[in-house]
């Protein structure tokens, strides 16, 4: 007869109690400037791929920020796919986003683009907020203390985009590697302008769109809040042992 | 009188076409034999019992939304090939000529698998006496001792894996909506039909992957939720 085993409880997970914000960079802009080299992206037509059109509109979204005194940070800035200091290490999505959280970016945009639908589509992340960013805490679910700022940032990148006269569409969607992101992070998916695909590579298209958001960010970086975190509370201190007194002991 | 070459020539050809005949006729008996053994009769889904109402939840990509849409389809009663043939319609849904949400049809679905929550896994108990006439040496439940592994919500919650084709992924077509789409189509189909799944995890030809076609997450645990409704996050001052 198979023997049932003592009931295992919960692991033991430690007190948190909460800690100031991390630093928290409010000058520096992560650019995450999805696929290249091998990895083209979708098709935008038969001469576009979504790789160029990243890169294209990160250069012009960086010279815009950097003249408003902001630091940007791109995940790349050629066609090459690789890690800055390992020219033969793939930029794998983990890597970006490793990337992104260590410049503690006041904002962490994700640039995609795609050939269906028109004008800009604002995604933030599909995960449940939580109150404080937990040291240690899982890598997949990262972003989930920041959601709150970064449906924040949304909101503001989507009015500066729509006075433009840019069409906009805002919703949420898990696109790796947003969930793993430590900063206000989204999913910036261009499309094109009109019923022509190649109207996304537009110069002057393009550029409305940086200058948008380059407006918005700069209202943004003195309103973002970075969440507080949670550590685990110090041990209490075990109580002093006490040895046996003796009458001299209590004497001055 | 015919003359002795030609007589040879004769019974040659006549040799020759015995041959072929009998090539022939043994070629015909393997190739029935190889059929036969393909058109094996055992059962690999539960039988389809009569046709009902379901709901699936159809991507549009025009709209960018997701909408519940009726339909009358004979559905097997066992939950997990119910699960499996409920996705099966639903891309198939996708393939048809005009299909607002087009994707490549054929095969999607490679299994489908639920696993009760909260997972537990199963050691062996070096403890215990094997049963009577068994080799097996008998094994013990041990519970997951990660603080962020899957929980259900209610009790008979339960895991759904789904291992997708690799085929399918692959001819799946990139971009973050479209991808968003699919998953979020899959996810409101079976949240419909099967309310005991309260998770859902995808994987591809039996192993994860990151992302379906370059952008939607895989990796990630998604709940089952009603995903023709759009969440959006309350205004915080």
């Amino acid at each position: 007869m198979p023997r049932l085993p003592a009931p295992v409880g919960p692991a033991v997970t430690p007190t948190m109690v909460p800690a100031p914000p991390g630093p928290f960079n409010r000058t520096t802009v992560f650019l995450d400037v999805s696929h290249g080299g091998t990895d083209s992206g979708s098709r935008i037509n038969d001469s576009t791929s979504e790789k160029d059109v990243t890169l294209q509109f990160a250069n012009k979204l960086r010279s815009l920020l950097t003249a408003r005194g902001f630091t940007t940070v791109l995940s790349r800035d050629s066609d090459t796919a690789t890690l800055p200091n390992s020219p033969d290490a793939p930029l794998t999505l983990d890597a970006r986003a490793g990337m992104g959280n260590r410049a503690r970016a006041v904002a962490c945009l994700l640039l995609h683009a795609t050939g269906s639908g028109h004008g800009v589509h604002l995604y933030s992340s599909e995960l449940t907020p939580t109150s404080g960013e937990i040291s240690g805490g899982p890598w997949l679910t990262a972003q989930a203390p920041w959601v709150t700022q970064s449906v924040k940032l949304e909101r503001q990148l989507g009015q500066a985009i729509t006075r433009e006269g840019v069409p906009l569409v805002v919703s949420r969607a898990s696109v790796r590697p947003v969930d793993s992101l430590t900063c206000p992070a989204l999913v910036v998916e261009l499309a094109p302008s009109g019923s022509e695909s190649g109207s996304i590579s537009d110069d002057a298209y393009q550029q409305r769109i940086a200058n948008a958001i380059a407006t918005a960010l700069v209202f943004w970086q003195n309103t973002a809040q970075p969440p507080s975190r949670l550590v685990p509370a110090p041990a209490l201190a075990p109580p002093p042992t006490v040895g046996p007194v003796t009458k001299g002991s209590l004497l001055p | 009188m015919t003359p002795r070459n030609l007589r040879i020539v004769f019974w040659v050809l006549v040799a020759c076409i015995a041959a072929m005949a009998i090539w022939l006729f043994v070629g015909r008996e393997q190739a029935r034999g190889r059929v036969g053994s393909v058109a094996d009769d055992t059962p690999l889904d539960a039988p389809y019992s009569h046709t009902e109402s379901i709901t699936l939840a159809l991507a549009n990509d025009a709209e960018g939304t997701v909408s519940a849409t009726e339909r009358q389809i004979a559905l097997p009663t066992e939950t997990t090939a119910r699960a499996r043939a409920l996705l099966e319609h639903l891309i198939a849904e996708y393939s048809l000529p005009g299909s607002p949400h087009p994707l490549q049809s054929g095969a999607a679905v490679d299994d489908v698998f639920l696993v009760p929550l909260p997972v537990i896994g199963h050691s062996i108990d070096p403890n215990g006496t094997p049963l009577p006439g068994s080799d097996h040496a008998p094994t013990m439940p041990v519970a997951n001792t990660d603080p962020n592994a899957p929980q259900p919500k209610s009790p008979g919650g339960e895991l759904a894996i789904i291992n997708l084709r690799g085929s399918f992924v692959n001819a799946h077509p990139s971009g973050v909506e479209v991808e968003s789409l699919t998953l979020l189509s899959i996810i409101g189909t079976l949240h419909a039909n099967l309310p005991q799944i309260e998770q859902i995890r995808f994987l591809v030809d039996g192993q994860p992957r990151e992302t379906l076609a370059g952008h939607a997450d895989m990796l990630r645990i998604y709940p089952s939720r009603d995903t023709t409704v759009q969440e959006f996050l309350p205004d915080t001052p």
